[in-house]
């Protein structure tokens, strides 16, 4: 622990420069961090608008909230979609994890081309599915027959948007999965080898087992992730239609800038802020039990 | 050139006591080599030197300035690192003469000095490289010259040597003594290897779990260490160690009794321990002798023969004692088949005696 | 592993790895294709996957029209100065709590940490209300700072500063360094490769995100161009090949400093990501 073996003088020694290096970052995490933290807090507990804050409302806010059934649509929405993204990511992410690493010639290209949706800003994306999916001249609906119109049915509305995320997002997963394989150390697998398994076996016996941590880690950080979509359900279907791809960040933006509700918007956030302090402690939490268990 | 002046200094990281009390004396244009075991505390005693560790209590005098409280770079001393710590990024020149920059010496003085103590440890045609198109070797020398370009009072060294292969080892040995002759500053040496230490130092100080065992000249603490830790450290293979019970103390002669019956004299003073006691026996072996037995020395059998070419090694198994005793011979002639019995002698003032705490007995 | 796996999986392997690579490729190119054709193809019955009539019509247009270029300084000038800034403040601080040791250290590197678990969207009300009372509403600034606090970034480099040998610093403190000439002398000139890792990484997504700039921008002007490309609707209409070749000139710088930086990126990517893991 830090602090026992410093005898005074050379703590005072080092606490100026310590300031001085440090101050630019306090100043900005105070402002732009820590104070807006604690303003949302206070606010979800106001009644407030956007410019002005008013009287103080206690908890009113969030018992509006927990009535609230555009609030529980949100997150049922958000949710459905966190469904609908992490699944094929995980699974996909570790299935071209697998070929990239096997297929070494190509790695470059092949790498290259999962990861690079993933540097791309979201309204490249957007645009595109936006394109690929009209009804009648969509590349998609040329490929599929037929003329539905993707993002105005409220069935399809929310999977379509999961599949173009999918597209935009798995270079990510990708790149966590590869960095697990190539942590499993070879002797491993040679050993085995004499061992005469080969094939499905390899996998099931020594991939995955040392897989399991990663794919945990990164089911969860895409569960976080996905919880967070705001840009992609705006800008393509406007959180319709009929609001079902309304996601919980959604309305909130909607309260705060549309209804100029600030204390209600702000008891949302802190809502969704405590369903992903959750999720985070989870994922620490089943890491470490897996650790455990796996010695 | 100055002094350095340890008194009651005393360091703990939190209630851990690590250096326990140490006062010392090093002279001007000293060669002191510090040595002990790993965890000893010599490194942390070196580092409290240099101001890379707060002294927790007592003074440390340089140049009879106390200087704990001195920034490091304002000591006038400068550190040669086990890892030589040379900054990756910079050529030989600018590691050399990086202090100098810092000190704003103006640039024809730091070239000149750089040369200069690049003239010294022959790495001149170096100057341009980065350290990682050096070998060991040679990082070491630029390590040592990045000392010597900043004029210290008192260079420090901890452990230099021991990421050199043996080879190299014995001749930076060679030309670290030549350096200090040459220079005439102050030198304290850190090192594990009693080899190092009896071949380099002017002065040794025996470091134990934070104290000073014994400080002196080579010679000295080898011919008369002070205790069971300072004899079993210095020498190798050593100094053999066997128990036993005195069995009277006059007449200059103490005669004990070894476990396994025999008995033998020993030239030390005994005249403060009662008889009975529990003593230790120390022999070097280079001072047994190994006859037949019926030689009235010390029984056992010969178990082991190590042949290194200029001495000849023979463990020998004495009854009742652990562990085999160790004999330095010189060539193969003479020693009998494995497995016979033997005996052992040695001359009377060639043995130690040392009292159940370890502290060897006075000599008679 | 690729020796033992059998030669059936290697061939339904290489299957996969060609439809999957194939599948991914796939939306850019067709925008690429749907780029170069005159407009009225992109609306006509008649399907075809290649342009009949090549054209950078459409790229013309979008550079002419509309506020393509100004967005695209923009994006360049708030990328520019988010990584400059987050990488100057986040050096200094992740050597401050590697290195130096002072009261309190172990607390606030904590509370620093708590930005991790935060997520920044619950924040943005709060801070478009203090940016509105700063006055910065539609600015550069206003873009900028708040993303320049980066507890991601300090981590990282304060994992990385952590395992450089202490050796060197005690050299440097020895030659007469202070904390500053330490940092700058030695501690930066060797992690040269992570803080380019991390200032690419940071760029991409600055010039990426979407969330900011739209709370805080109000003026077409100002806008980023994640931003501007969702304006382009009302700009050009219903007009396809205008639209893929304002997305793809959007893209096109990140794509480049991708594939520039390929090995730069994915490290940066990584040593961000397996933190929070």
């Amino acid at each position: 622990m830090q602090g026992s073996d410093f005898a005074p003088t050379s703590a005072r020694r080092e606490n100026i420069p310590a300031l001085m290096l440090l101050a630019p970052f306090v100043i900005a995490f105070l402002l732009f961090f820590a104070v807006p933290a604690v303003e949302t807090l206070w606010l979800s507990m106001t009644d407030s608008s956007l410019t002005r804050t008013n009287a103080f409302a206690g908890l009113d806010n969030y018992r509006l909230l927990l009535n609230d059934p555009s609030f529980w649509d949100s997150v049922g929405n958000t949710f459905y979609f966190a469904v609908l993204t992490v699944v094929p990511l995980t699974a996909l992410g570790l299935l071209m994890a697998l070929l990239v690493n096997h297929f070494v010639k190509a790695q470059a290209w092949l790498q290259g081309v999962f990861f690079l949706p993933f540097v791309l800003p979201i309204s490249v994306m957007t645009l595109i599915a936006d394109w690929m999916l009209q009804p009648s001249t969509g590349v998609v609906n040329h490929l599929l027959g037929g003329q539905r119109a993707w993002l105005a049915d409220p069935h399809w509305a929310l999977p379509a948007v999961a599949i173009g995320t999918v597209w935009w997002t798995v270079g990510f997963n990708l790149l966590l999965f590869l960095a697990g394989l190539r942590n499993i150390p070879q002797d491993l697998y040679e050993a085995a080898a004499l061992d005469g398994a080969r094939g499905f076996t390899l996998f099931r016996a020594i991939t995955w087992p040392a897989l399991r941590p990663v794919a945990t880690t990164a089911v969860i950080l895409q569960l976080i992730a996905s919880l967070k979509v705001f840009g992609q359900t705006y800008i393509l279907t406007s959180g319709g239609p009929f609001n079902t791809t309304r996601v919980t960040l959604h309305y909130m933006y909607e309260t705060a800038f549309t209804q100029s509700d600030a204390g209600y918007a702000a008891a949302i956030a802190m809502a969704f802020v405590a369903i992903v302090i959750l999720l985070s402690l989870l994922q620490a939490w089943i890491v470490r039990w897996l650790a455990g268990r796996d010695g | 050139m100055a002094s350095v002046r340890l008194r009651g200094i005393r360091k703990h990281y939190g209630d851990n006591p690590v250096i326990k009390g140490v006062d010392l004396d090093i002279e001007d244009g000293q060669f002191v080599v510090f040595v002990g075991p790993s965890g000893c505390g010599k490194s942390t005693l070196l580092r409290m030197i240099a101001g890379l560790e707060d002294i927790s209590a007592g003074t440390l005098e340089l140049g009879g300035v106390v200087s704990n409280a001195v920034a490091p770079s304002r000591r006038g001393i400068a550190m040669v690192f086990q890892s030589y710590a040379l900054y990756p990024h910079m050529s030989v020149y600018e590691n050399m003469g990086f202090a100098l920059k810092l000190a704003k010496v103006p640039k024809a003085e730091i070239r000149e000095r750089v040369t200069h103590a690049a003239a010294i440890l022959q790495i001149e045609h170096l100057l341009d490289r980065k350290p990682k198109a050096l070998s060991g070797g040679q990082r070491q020398r630029v390590a040592i010259g990045r000392a010597i370009v900043r004029k210290p009072e008192v260079f420090l060294f901890d452990e230099p040597l021991s990421n050199l292969d043996a080879a190299l080892r014995a001749q930076t040995r060679v030309e670290l003594a030549r350096l200090h002759r040459e220079l005439g500053a102050t030198m304290i040496y850190v090192t594990h290897d009693q080899v190092e230490a009896m071949t380099l130092g002017q002065r040794i100080v025996v470091f134990n779990a934070g104290r000073i065992e014994q400080a002196g000249t080579p010679l000295e603490l080898y011919q008369r260490p002070a205790n069971l830790f300072v004899a079993g450290f210095l020498g190798s293979p050593r100094m053999n160690f066997l128990k036993a019970t005195l069995v009277s103390g006059e007449g200059g002669l103490a005669v004990v009794r070894l476990a396994g019956g025999a008995t033998v004299g020993v030239a030390a003073n005994g005249a403060h321990a009662r008889t009975g006691a529990g003593v230790t026996l120390g022999v070097r072996p280079e001072h047994l002798r190994i006859a037949g037995p019926d030689g009235g020395g010390i029984a056992g059998r010969l178990a082991l023969v190590e042949y290194l070419g200029d001495v000849t090694l023979a463990y020998v198994q004495v009854e009742g004692a652990d562990g085999m005793v160790a004999v330095k011979c010189h060539g193969k002639a003479g020693l009998p088949a494995l497995g016979s019995r033997v005996s052992l002698g040695f001359e009377a003032g060639a043995g130690y005696l040392f009292d159940e705490d370890g502290a060897a007995l006075p000599a008679a | 592993m690729s020796a033992r796996t059998g030669i059936a999986w290697s061939a339904a392997g290489a299957v996969a790895a060609i439809l999957l690579a194939a599948l991914w490729a796939f939306p850019l190119l067709w925008a690429l294709s749907t780029s170069l054709r005159p407009e009225l193809e992109t609306v006509s019955n008649q399907f075809h996957w290649l342009p009949r009539h090549w054209t950078v019509d459409a790229y013309t247009r979008t550079l002419g029209a509309g506020n393509v270029v100004r967005w695209l300084v923009n994006s360049f000038v708030v990328a520019l100065g988010v990584t400059v800034l987050t990488m100057a403040i986040s050096l200094m601080a992740a050597y401050a709590f590697s290195q130096l040791r002072f009261r309190g250290r172990g607390l606030l590197f904590g509370v620093a940490m708590l930005g991790f678990l935060l997520p920044f969207e619950a924040l943005l009300v709060p801070l478009f209300r203090t940016m509105n009372q700063l006055g910065l509403i539609n600015s550069y600034a206003g873009i900028i700072l708040p993303q320049v606090v980066s507890p991601v970034v300090i981590y990282v480099f304060k994992q990385f500063f952590d395992a450089i040998p202490a050796d060197f610093r005690e050299a440097a403190v020895i030659d007469g360094a202070g904390p500053l000439r330490v940092l700058w002398s030695v501690y930066l000139p060797v992690s040269g490769n992570i803080v380019w890792a991390m200032a690419i990484v940071t760029f991409i997504a600055a010039w990426n995100n979407f969330l900011w700039p739209f709370i805080i921008v109000t003026s077409n002007d100002m806008m980023t161009i994640p931003l501007g490309l969702t304006q382009t609707y009302d700009a050009f209409g219903v007009r396809y090949a205008q639209l893929m070749a304002a997305a793809l000139l959007g893209a096109f710088p990140v794509a480049l400093a991708y594939v520039a930086f390929q090995r730069r990126v994915t490290q940066g990517f990584l040593a961000a990501s397996g933190l929070k893991g």
